[in-house]
């Protein structure tokens, strides 16, 4: 009797001791990934922060000197950050909205919206090496299709690339192209939306754009969160782009600050001070991230939330 | 779970297999050779490397051609200890320490590779304080590409050798046509320092002292100013386009439809204009005046890491890359032997010719970069002030003084 | 009337979508002449169908298409696999320390290649695998963080009722990952699958760093090769990207009807 307890002791021990590794079972493959591939280069990197570290030669330990240097010397620190946020403020709102207005017109089963998703992911579907040279050739000032286009239609196009009025807003008109994915990802989002809901509203004569406000976003708010994190984390390093297009160009109006961490890397050779600038990056980047995900327990709703009382992320 | 845990395991294994492991074939020496060539150009290079192999059996040549992203991939692969044996290079000033100088093995073998047939001036582009860290195997000089058509539709004279400046910016402007936009001649808005250096040598001056110790005087001399004005001139009385940002192709497109008269570029644009048909000559560059022309040279010359494991062999490709043999097979840049190029030619050629002029003119100065290690970042701030002149059609000067005020942190 | 509205704009959008793509299409099929015209040729003359072909074997396209299938093929596997677990994981238990690590998860995405790539390459080349596929397969079967993230907000979405019900079954948390979230998850990964096949079919930095040898190149990094340092065979970069569309094209179109479709089964929520 008494050893038939301690059996039933054991079990439950070992049933406990199971229940409470499964989750971390689960997750196992990416804490794998992150031990192997990196948390390594992290902490690399951030030491490399402290040194004057070239590709090739002598390595010097220097201290803070990197982050003294990037705060308070180099004016292109600044005026890089601000290019990025300036950048951020447009490309994440339209990419956003714009992302789901289409999700939303191509969420409907009529014929042809098939074709009409696949021919709004086409961009999404490019090489960057092609895209590049298709944008030079649309916005090129005497020579570019916009500029003739426009020409056609009475007005004198601007020179996209070449003023600095222009430039950023090039960049971001360019960079919207590739809305697609985002598009697509919204569009799966929609189709866990009960269907249920659609139909009560509309026999009881809800209008539309209110179905939109009411059911849509408040069900689709766990993938706009998703979509708002990812934008901003790809605004801030925004880079392929503005990097084949104009160079950072025309005086320094798209000089995005992950181009400041690449010449930096790439053109300079200061290794060290390129890991300083990324961990500043990392910091805005992820501080961004953390108030947004902060916030999203004031409007996501997730239908699976484990407990209500305790939001899943904080 | 544990089902899981097995289809797991398997894909991995299958992967790896699949995925196999280095394919090299027990005791051949393999040598990597490292270039920025692409297409025709990265042809011409497996074809010398195949001769190579056969002249050296158990030897194998791995040719790694990376592109645009030449400079990308090269800094992963010395920062991480894992460089070529063997590569093009042009950036001494940040490699020479992992590079193997080449003096001693070119004393031991000038005879045997006859030394004396390549210009000093081309061995001079890969020297960092007096010592050579590359082989040149090929190279260009600057000149000016004209469409002769257009020349004798419009009627008007043909350059000529000692032509200045201003007798471009005359013709220049007689091409100028708003309807059709064609324009007479193109300045870059965001040249690249390592060419436009050229023009602060015809106009005597330069970027930076010789000893490297300023730019105060230099940058922002009054010769300096004076070919900043010039250009942004051309650019403000459309005798010239202004190659914007954005287009780096345009010049050469441009010049290939027909659009534009006169093109300054080197070697590598002449094997597009030719395939678009285009009917044209080459003078060599304008001079300021009466002041001697200096053209900037682009070599591409070849340099051993110094972490390679067989230096003698990877100096005896090196070596055979400069032979006459090698040059030769060469078409598409000037090859680095006056003897070769008297053999074949080039040097009465009347399109060739040029370039060998620009040559023999060119030996005077060599480039800024390889002056002062922080180079790199002093010449950002120059290439804004270009920029910003361009940009303004003007304020040269008051553009280059800040420039050399936002050096003055890099030059120590 | 809304659906002639709808289909106006939509017509209008695809317009200005396709352009671009109109514009390579017709850039790979010029002859070099029309290439540099203006104002510029809508339509050429004679249509160079060649152009294709001689674009294809200026290098060894054949053996780089093989390279990206492996890669593209292998690398979606693992991450379809890996991120569902995961993401899974983080979505449906409460665990010590689940909150944290999420943030780290997430944080991931916000490292900047430029100072990773040399430790990475350090690391890769000790393991023996630079000029190998693996650096650019094995790591996909360690969850990427972008498509944890999003099949957790997928699977957040789903309620935890249908959970407690097969618990109480007597099923097991494998079982219910398996047998209940895995099906109602399919149209989330199939965009993860789709998703994850383009960056890998269009991925350049990594197979630039990683692989030396051309015999080992993939498909992007062969066309990249056409863009040397000053001059740019664009003939043939127009003619390839052409091509190397194709297949990511025809995927999405279905990806996109299945995720459609696939709803209509899964209406076992709501």
């Amino acid at each position: 009797m008494s050893t038939l307890v301690v059996q039933d002791d054991v079990a439950e021990e070992r049933h406990r001791f199971i229940e409470k590794l499964t989750p971390y079972l689960f997750i196992s493959p990416w804490i794998l990934g992150f031990l192997f591939f990196t948390l390594g280069p992290l902490i690399f990197s951030f030491v490399m922060g402290f040194y004057d570290w070239p590709v090739v030669g002598e390595r010097t330990f220097v201290g803070l000197q990197n982050y003294e240097v990037m705060l308070t010397e180099d004016p292109l620190f600044w005026d890089s950050l601000w290019v990025t946020v300036k950048f951020a403020l447009f490309f994440v709102p339209f990419n956003v909205v714009l992302g789901l207005l289409l999700a939303v017109l191509l969420n409907q089963k009529v014929i042809g919206t098939g074709v009409f998703r696949t021919i709004f992911y086409l961009p999404s579907v490019i090489s960057g090496v092609a895209l590049v040279t298709i944008w030079a050739w649309i916005y090129s000032h005497e020579y570019g299709i916009l500029n003739f286009l426009l020409g056609l239609a009475g007005i004198e196009g601007p020179n996209w690339l070449g003023d600095p009025n222009w430039s950023l807003l090039a960049i971001v008109i360019a960079s919207l192209w590739g809305l697609g994915g985002t598009m697509l990802i919204l569009l799966t989002g929609l189709q866990s939306i009960p269907k249920e809901l659609y139909e009560a509203a509309r026999m009881s004569g809800v209008p539309g754009w209110a179905r939109l406000v009411y059911i849509t976003i408040p069900m689709l708010s766990p993938m706009l969160l998703f979509t708002l994190i990812t934008s901003i984390i790809s605004a801030f390093q925004q880079l392929t782009i503005a990097l084949l297009l104009t160079k950072g160009g025309p005086l320094e109006s798209t000089y995005f600050f992950a181009m400041y961490v690449y010449d930096n890397a790439f053109m300079y050779f200061e290794m060290g001070f390129a890991a300083a600038n990324s961990w500043v990056m990392f910091l805005i980047i992820l501080i961004l991230s953390m108030l947004v995900l902060k916030s999203s327990s004031a409007w996501v709703y997730y239908e699976g939330e484990m407990n209500n009382s305790e939001a899943a992320d904080d | 779970m544990k089902n899981y845990l097995k289809q797991f395991a398997m894909v991995i294994t299958v992967a790896s297999m699949a995925l196999g492991g280095a394919s090299t074939v027990f005791g051949e020496e393999v040598l990597r050779f490292a270039t920025w060539n692409s297409s025709e150009n990265l042809a011409i290079l497996q074809k010398i490397s195949k001769r190579f192999e056969a002249a050296n059996p158990g030897v194998k040549v791995q040719v790694e051609s990376y592109g645009d992203g030449y400079d990308k991939k090269l800094i992963a692969a010395f920062g991480a200890g894992n460089p070529p044996d063997v590569m093009y290079m042009w950036n001494y000033p940040k490699y020479y320490t992992s590079l193997v100088p080449l003096d001693e093995f070119m004393a031991r073998d000038a005879e045997d590779m006859d030394l004396e047939d390549i210009p000093a001036g081309l061995i001079n582009t890969t020297r960092i304080e007096g010592k050579a860290y590359g082989i040149p195997a090929g190279f260009t000089t600057h000149v000016v590409f004209y469409n002769k058509d257009m020349f004798a539709t419009s009627g008007i004279a043909e350059p000529e050798a000692g032509w200045t400046w201003s007798d471009l910016r005359e013709k220049a402007a007689k091409f100028r046509d708003k309807s059709s936009k064609t324009y007479g001649f193109a300045v870059e808005m965001k040249p690249d320092p390592y060419d436009y250096e050229q023009f602060f040598w015809s106009n005597g001056t330069r970027f930076i002292a010789e000893d490297g110790s300023s730019v105060d005087g230099y940058m922002n001399s009054p010769e300096a100013v004076e070919v900043l004005t010039m250009f942004a001139e051309m650019a403000r009385t459309e005798e010239a386009t202004v190659l914007g940002v954005g287009d780096s192709t345009s010049g050469s497109a441009l010049f290939k439809g027909g659009k534009l008269a006169m093109f300054q570029s080197a070697m590598w644009s002449k094997g597009g204009i030719d395939k678009a048909g285009i009917n044209y000559g080459v003078a060599m560059l304008p001079a300021f005046g009466n002041k001697p022309v200096h053209s900037s040279i682009g070599a591409s010359a070849m340099s051993i890491a110094k972490a390679t494991k067989n230096p003698e062999l990877a100096w005896k490709f090196v070596k055979f890359y400069a032979s006459p043999e090698a040059v030769k097979l060469r078409e598409n840049d000037l090859p680095v032997r006056t003897s070769i190029a008297e053999e074949m030619n080039l040097t009465t050629d009347p399109v060739y010719k040029p370039f060998f002029e620009m040559l023999a003119l060119s030996d005077r100065e060599s480039n800024a970069f390889l002056r002062h290690r922080n180079w790199s970042k002093i010449q950002a701030n120059l290439e804004r002030a270009i920029e910003a002149t361009m940009f303004e059609k003007g304020n040269a000067k008051k553009h280059l003084d800040n420039a050399v005020a936002r050096s003055r942190r890099h030059l120590n | 009337m809304t659906r002639a509205l709808t289909y106006g704009a939509l017509l209008f959008l695809s317009a200005m979508f396709i352009i671009p793509f109109y514009w390579t299409f017709i850039t790979a099929v010029k002859s070099i002449g029309e290439l540099y015209q203006f104002p510029p040729v809508f339509w050429p003359d004679e249509v160079m169908w060649d152009n294709f072909v001689t674009a294809w074997f200026k290098q060894p396209f054949d053996v780089y298409l093989k390279n990206s299938v492996i890669v593209v093929v292998l690398s979606t596997m693992g991450q379809l696999f890996s991120c569902s677990l995961v993401a899974f994981g983080f979505a449906r238990f409460k665990f010590r320390g689940r909150d944290a690590i999420f943030v780290l998860l997430l944080s991931t995405m916000m490292i900047p290649w430029d100072v990773k790539m040399i430790p990475l390459y350090m690391e890769f080349n000790m393991l023996g695998w630079i000029n190998t596929l693996k650096p650019l397969i094995v790591p996909a079967y360690f969850a990427d963080a972008f498509f944890v993230f999003l099949l957790r907000q997928y699977i957040m979405t789903v309620p935890t009722e249908i959970d407690e019900a097969a618990r109480m079954d007597g099923a097991n948390s494998w079982q219910i990952y398996w047998r209940i979230h895995l099906p109602l998850m399919m149209p989330a990964l199939v965009l993860v699958g789709t998703l994850h096949f383009m960056n890998a079919w269009n991925d350049y930095l990594g197979p630039l760093i990683y692989l030396n040898d051309q015999s080992k190149y993939t498909l992007t990094l062969g066309l990249s090769m056409f863009k040397g340092l000053n001059e740019t065979d664009i003939t043939s970069i127009a003619a390839i990207t052409v091509v190397l569309c194709i297949p990511p094209l025809i995927l999405f179109f279905f990806a996109q009807r299945y995720i459609m479709d696939g709803s209509i089964g899964s209406s076992v929520k709501g």
